[in-house]
């Protein structure tokens, strides 16, 4: 199409589809939230906090720098350990619990080069998420001198259910403010295309547009307005009576 | 009769009734309005009185009958003498909206069976007489553009001042393109938001294909926004 984009047309078409961009919305708001509020099941996460560190010589680690070099990449190699089936198998076993489920639900990462390796699980009963935590820590603890060769792992901090534990997942708010930013884009693009897809002729400028003619004139839609309806309801009012 | 039948014979009457508003309700700001193509209409040739005008569109629904009857109306309002044709010999329509029977009509005079004066309805109307379409021929457009049909007209402009047609619509018969080859002005009713461009364009095209002067269009069921306009809409 040859025409130009008007920004009032623009502005004017919005107008018009309000209600259906806010209907659009609140369904979408509507939906989002009941189904994270109501539908899904909250999820818990608790950590642990590991120190690892290599025992031979506590002092030589402060004074050599590649020391803690190789501790940091070794860092990595306990973190692949700390989640392969030599410890969760354990773990499983002692939780009566699958391999794979504790699996998929913990991370291990470490911050900022530090030796700290922290044990992230999460799970919807908070109770459990801590008792998974603290059983890896302990079977890794136990386990890794005869793997590793390394004596020297400390657990930091247990994992612990706060009194207040806020679920970590879903975040009901995040996804009503998703819906709330997807709802208004479709409502926006369905009213746009319904517009474009619009042929019909509406207004005066239309007309002189297109047919290239004079309007005589224009004529509401009868029973259009309001002073119509006021007549109209007193008109029938007097036929009921005659 | 079966009362389902009256009562939707009823309905319809009511719902014809009550679209002739510049009778009606003749403050109200649609009546108005009917008012202002009144006003175009007589301004809208400079040479000529228009004597005779046509209306149609370009689909059904969009408001034909209704204009046509309000236009006749507030001609009327205006002191002239002026008869509405129902030339709408497929749907004929202006006997439920005036209320009045369909037994004789315009295809009646058209086949020279009675006289123009024999079949016209005088209406409530000052000033406004009717002639219904009459018995619904096989060949109206044949009709339509017959010899009889031309002395027709000029009877007609013996005794009336102005003559108002309703039609049936351009893109489907070609009555209307008959019509207003034969008379003064032929307005095209749109009807905002249902007439798609294409049909308003192709109703145009036949139009200036039959040499009928389009005096101009009138929007039908504009969406009037609620503004001061209603100021004088006095109810």
């Amino acid at each position: 199409m040859e025409e130009t984009i008007n920004l009032r047309d623009l502005m004017q078409t919005l107008k018009k589809r309000m209600s259906l961009i806010i209907l659009i919305t609140l369904t979408a708001v509507l939906v989002s939230g009941g189904v994270s509020f109501f539908l899904l099941t909250p999820v818990y996460e608790t950590s642990t906090q590991l120190l690892v560190n290599q025992s031979k010589s506590d002092q030589s680690a402060y004074n050599n720098p590649g020391q803690i070099q190789t501790n940091l990449q070794l860092i990595n190699t306990y973190k692949e350990i700390i989640t392969s089936p030599v410890i969760l198998d354990k773990v499983s076993k002692e939780l009566n619990m699958k391999t794979s489920d504790i699996q998929s639900n913990m991370t291990v990462s470490n911050q900022n080069d530090s030796q700290v390796v922290k044990l992230v699980v999460q799970d919807t009963d908070p109770a459990k998420a801590a008792k998974i935590a603290n059983e890896t820590a302990d079977v890794f603890q136990k386990d890794i001198p005869d793997i590793m060769n390394v004596d020297n792992v400390t657990i930091l901090t247990k994992a612990e259910v706060g009194e207040k534990l806020s679920p970590v997942k879903p975040k009901p708010l995040l996804n009503v403010v998703i819906a709330l930013v997807v709802g208004l884009m479709i409502g926006v693009g369905i009213s746009f295309l319904l517009e474009f897809l619009d042929n019909t002729i509406k207004t005066e400028q239309d007309v002189e547009k297109v047919l290239d003619v004079p309007v005589l004139g224009s004529v509401a839609r009868i029973g259009d307005t309001k002073a119509e309806k006021k007549s109209r309801s007193t008109e029938e009012r007097g036929e009921r009576i005659g | 009769m079966g009362s389902k039948k009256s009562k939707k014979l009823k309905q319809i009457m009511m719902s014809t009734r009550r679209k002739l508003i510049a009778h009606d309700n003749p403050q109200s700001p649609i009546s108005e309005q009917y008012k202002t193509v009144r006003t175009s209409i007589n301004f809208s040739s400079v040479d000529q009185q228009i004597r005779s005008i046509v209306v149609t569109s370009s689909g059904p629904g969009e408001g034909k009958s209704t204009t046509a009857a309000n236009l006749a109306v507030v001609f009327a309002q205006e002191g002239k003498n002026v008869l509405l044709v129902d030339g709408d010999m497929r749907k004929p329509t202006s006997h439920y909206t005036f209320n009045v029977n369909n037994t004789f009509g315009l295809t009646s005079t058209l086949s020279r069976q009675k006289a123009l004066r024999e079949v016209v309805h005088q209406t409530d109307i000052k000033n406004l007489d009717l002639l219904t379409c009459g018995p619904i021929p096989p060949n109206p457009a044949e009709l339509l553009s017959s010899r009889s049909m031309e002395e027709l007209l000029k009877d007609i402009y013996q005794d009336y001042d102005m003559v108002v047609f309703d039609t049936p619509p351009l893109l489907a018969v070609t009555d209307a393109q008959v019509l207003s080859n034969k008379c003064d002005g032929t307005v095209l009713v749109l009807s905002s938001g249902t007439t798609e461009v294409d049909s308003a364009k192709k109703a145009k095209e036949l139009l200036d294909t039959t040499k009928g002067k389009l005096l101009g269009v009138i929007l039908n069921n504009r969406e009037m926004k609620d503004t001061s306009y209603y100021y004088y809409g006095k109810n």
